[in-house]
């Protein structure tokens, strides 16, 4: 498994009895995903066939200023409820008498609950794209006059802090849309880790194949320009443990549809990824580790003292020999 | 993180892995504890030379081979492909290697968490060597950089999940724990939360020998509708469906006898191949199954302690200042305790032969002493299939059980030893 999965394995096995199968029973489950969202789908004591399904994420305040409410309504219409679990950022219901006949529809349904995070996460994604768009259909209309200096526009920066001192930073320009990282290392081995796998996605681009893939940057300590300017990032500069990974998407890697869809998928779980990949290298050096330790101790269970190879003789002068 | 995420319960079993996180009813994952690699060297080699043998390609290997490899159902949908390995075995971890990749799935495919935002609660067999437990906090620690661990014996955890069941009265770890799965049941007797290790007994009965032998008896009546290659799925199909436990084997035969059909069932299932639907009827092997259990001698040769006795015996071994509390809390765990009656049956036996035994010392001293009867307690509960799990669910919900986990700092602190000590277990100093 290199890639991980964009949706949410547990949310699609819980759901599957009730919804797909509509067998109503007793739900109460807790369950998390990435980047401390977690999500309760739960019964009511009175009812079974009555499923709420309830969300808390860290950043559903800065989403909801982006339009998250707005999707939510939209996608989940009459699902969507006003009354919002408590501790929950929002809640949707389902009554299992009022799903959709067919069920495809109910499978489709599942799918997309398993990818509400992402969904949700897409939100300022696609947002950045559609500015990006009009900034480049307003040059087309009245093409720059070639200056000296480059004329850049760039819309404003959104910020989402989705984890505790870390945060995802998009911005939109006229011919681009850069996204940036901050990650943060717990433990020092994952910084030097991050860091070998960070250079790594340096260097790839340079290969032929993958010229076209979006440009790769990374710094640690230092913030790039982009956000340089921000308060919050002053304050940090000094960690040493922060990371930033910046990404550089070109209309390209965007175009509607599919690879958008994909993009947003793949780069938001961008953090969860390079977390994921260290931790195997980690487990890849262990298993290196132990089946070095395993040749040495074959070496050691090989090797034997030297037989002294000093004749003895018996006081009548005899000879001994040993094991012959 | 502005909240608390809940802690993650991994339960790996020899056949079975339960995931989940704590606060819930039920695993939200219960698959097969297998692992399906690359590697063409040696399914059934044991552990050591697998890491040998395969050592040689694992140096000269330069790409992301180490990534490729699946876990649980998936595994074995594509064991035609890759190579099946089981890296637990008899309880207790056998490859480490294949064993840290297996949590790496879990954690990240299937319960899609970050382990540096989780604390952790592990079980482990009674009687796990304390090396096995500094391996498993190593890897825990180093490659996953998890919050907290704590490791727990899966007998311990089913007494807690015993808890829940409403003829416990007081919330003690103190008990005997009969845990039948699908390769070998285990009686573990447990006194204030220690497992009393020198009277732990196995008996090699269990749920495969119960499906094996409702297939002997469905080949020796000669039920020809079943479809040879689907035999022992009828048979496991059956066992789970119809079993109970009957109170006297002899009674049960003249029902049956004489009410024949308010007894005898029917078995409707579907050809594997040809699709073609059939019946078998279903008759004594409703509680001939469950009977070996009590009588081994009706299936086996080799073994033929009942289990009401080998229970008796455990408790007996044990010391003498635990024995009533070991009579009065027999708990029930593993998906071969949930026949119906099973524990009645169980309480039943036991107590004949306790009363028995006070009737006789009473008998021999000539009436100078008298005893106080013993309680005897079979427990089960709803929660009975998973109750390891259930049971790290419980405790992983208690507020304390933050201060009972080894957390990442004192790992650093002191390594991996940590771990040899359990801090349920009030002052003594790891």
């Amino acid at each position: 498994m290199i890639l991980l999965d964009y949706h949410n394995a547990v949310i699609e096995e819980t759901l599957r009895q009730p919804i797909i199968g509509l067998e109503p029973i007793a739900l109460d489950s807790k369950i998390v995903d990435f980047d401390g969202v977690s999500y309760r789908i739960s019964t009511t004591p009175q009812t079974k066939s009555v499923i709420t399904f309830s969300l808390l994420m860290q950043c559903f305040k800065e989403l909801v200023q982006l339009g998250a409410k707005e999707m939510l309504q939209k996608e989940y219409g009459s699902y969507y409820q006003t009354q919002i679990e408590q501790g929950y950022d929002f809640s949707l219901q389902f009554d299992l008498q009022k799903l959709p006949e067919d069920k495809e529809e109910r499978e489709a349904l599942v799918k997309k609950l398993s990818l509400i995070k992402r969904d949700l996460l897409a939100i300022p994604f696609e947002k950045a794209f559609e500015q990006q768009a009009e900034f480049e259909k307003e040059e087309n209309k009245n093409p720059p006059i070639i200056t000296t200096t480059p004329t850049t526009k760039s819309a404003e920066l959104m910020q989402i802090h989705y984890r505790d001192l870390e945060a995802i930073y998009i911005q939109a320009q006229n011919d681009r849309v850069t996204v940036i990282f901050s990650t943060l290392f717990k433990e020092e081995t994952d910084r030097i880790f991050g860091k070998v796998f960070l250079q790594e996605f340096v260097d790839a681009r340079r290969r032929p194949a993958l010229q076209n893939a979006p440009q790769v940057l990374y710094s640690t300590k230092e913030p790039p320009l982009e956000i340089r300017n921000l308060p919050e990032l002053q304050k940090a500069e000094d960690r040493e443990d922060l990371g930033y990974v910046t990404f550089v998407l070109f209309p390209r890697h965007f175009v509607k549809g599919e690879v958008r869809d994909k993009t947003i998928s793949q780069i938001q779980l961008f953090r969860d990824y390079l977390h994921y990949h260290i931790k195997c290298s980690k487990a890849y050096m262990h298993s290196r580790m132990r089946a070095r330790v395993q040749e040495f101790l074959k070496v050691l269970n090989r090797a034997k003292p030297d037989l002294p190879s000093v004749e003895k003789k018996t006081i009548t002068g005899k000879t001994m020999m040993r094991g012959a | 993180m502005s909240m608390r995420l809940p802690p993650v319960i991994m339960d790996n079993g020899t056949g079975y892995t339960k995931l989940g996180f704590a606060g819930n009813n039920n695993p939200s994952f219960v698959f097969p504890t297998v692992i399906a690699t690359r590697d063409s060297s040696g399914t059934g080699v044991s552990g050591g030379s697998v890491t040998a043998k395969s050592s040689g390609s694992l140096a000269s290997k330069r790409g992301i081979e180490d990534l490729d490899f699946f876990i649980g159902n998936e595994a074995l949908s594509n064991s035609k492909t890759y190579g099946l390995h089981y890296p637990i075995r008899h309880g207790q971890i056998d490859n480490w290697d294949q064993m840290e990749r297996f949590w790496e799935q879990s954690i990240f495919k299937y319960l899609r968490c970050e382990p540096e935002d989780h604390y952790f609660l592990l079980t482990e067999p009674p009687l796990n060597a304390p090396e096995n437990r500094e391996q498993t906090a190593e890897i825990m620690f180093e490659s996953f950089n998890i919050q907290g661990l704590y490791i727990a014996v899966q007998a311990v955890l089913a007494l807690a999940a015993s808890w829940s069941s409403n003829k416990a009265t007081d919330f003690v770890l103190t008990g005997t724990v009969v845990d039948s799965g699908d390769g070998v049941t285990h009686v573990i007797p447990v006194a204030e939360g220690y497992v009393i290790g020198s009277s732990i007994k196995h008996i090699p009965i269990a749920g495969r020998d119960i499906t094996y032998f409702v297939q002997q008896l469905l080949r020796d009546r000669n039920e020809t509708s079943i479809p040879p290659e689907d035999s022992l799925k009828v048979a496991e199909k059956i066992k789970e469906l119809y079993s109970y436990v009957c109170p006297d084997i002899v009674n049960e035969f003249k029902r049956y006898d004489q009410e024949g059909d308010k007894y005898f069932k029917k078995f409707q299932g579907i050809h594997s191949v040809t699709g073609q639907p059939y019946e078998v009827d279903v008759g004594f092997e409703r509680f001939l199954g469950p009977e070996i259990f009590f009588n081994p001698e009706i299936a086996s040769s080799d073994f033929l302690t009942p289990l009401p006795e080998v229970v008796d015996n455990v408790i007996q071994s044990c010391p003498i200042d635990t024995r009533r509390g070991l009579y009065k809390n027999i708990v029930l765990s593993g998906g071969s305790t949930m026949f119906k009656d099973f524990g009645k049956r169980l309480q039943r036996d036991i107590k004949r032969t306790v009363d028995g035994r006070i009737k006789k010392s009473e008998e021999l001293s000539g009436g100078l002493i008298k005893s106080t009867p013993i309680d005897v307690n079979v427990i089960s509960h709803k929660k009975q299939r998973y109750a390891v799990w259930y049971g790290g669910s419980l405790i992983a919900n208690m507020g304390e059980f933050y201060s009972y986990c080894h957390s990442k700092a004192e790992y650093e602190e002191c390594g991996p030893s940590i771990c040899r000590h359990n801090r349920v277990f009030g002052s003594m100093n790891g």
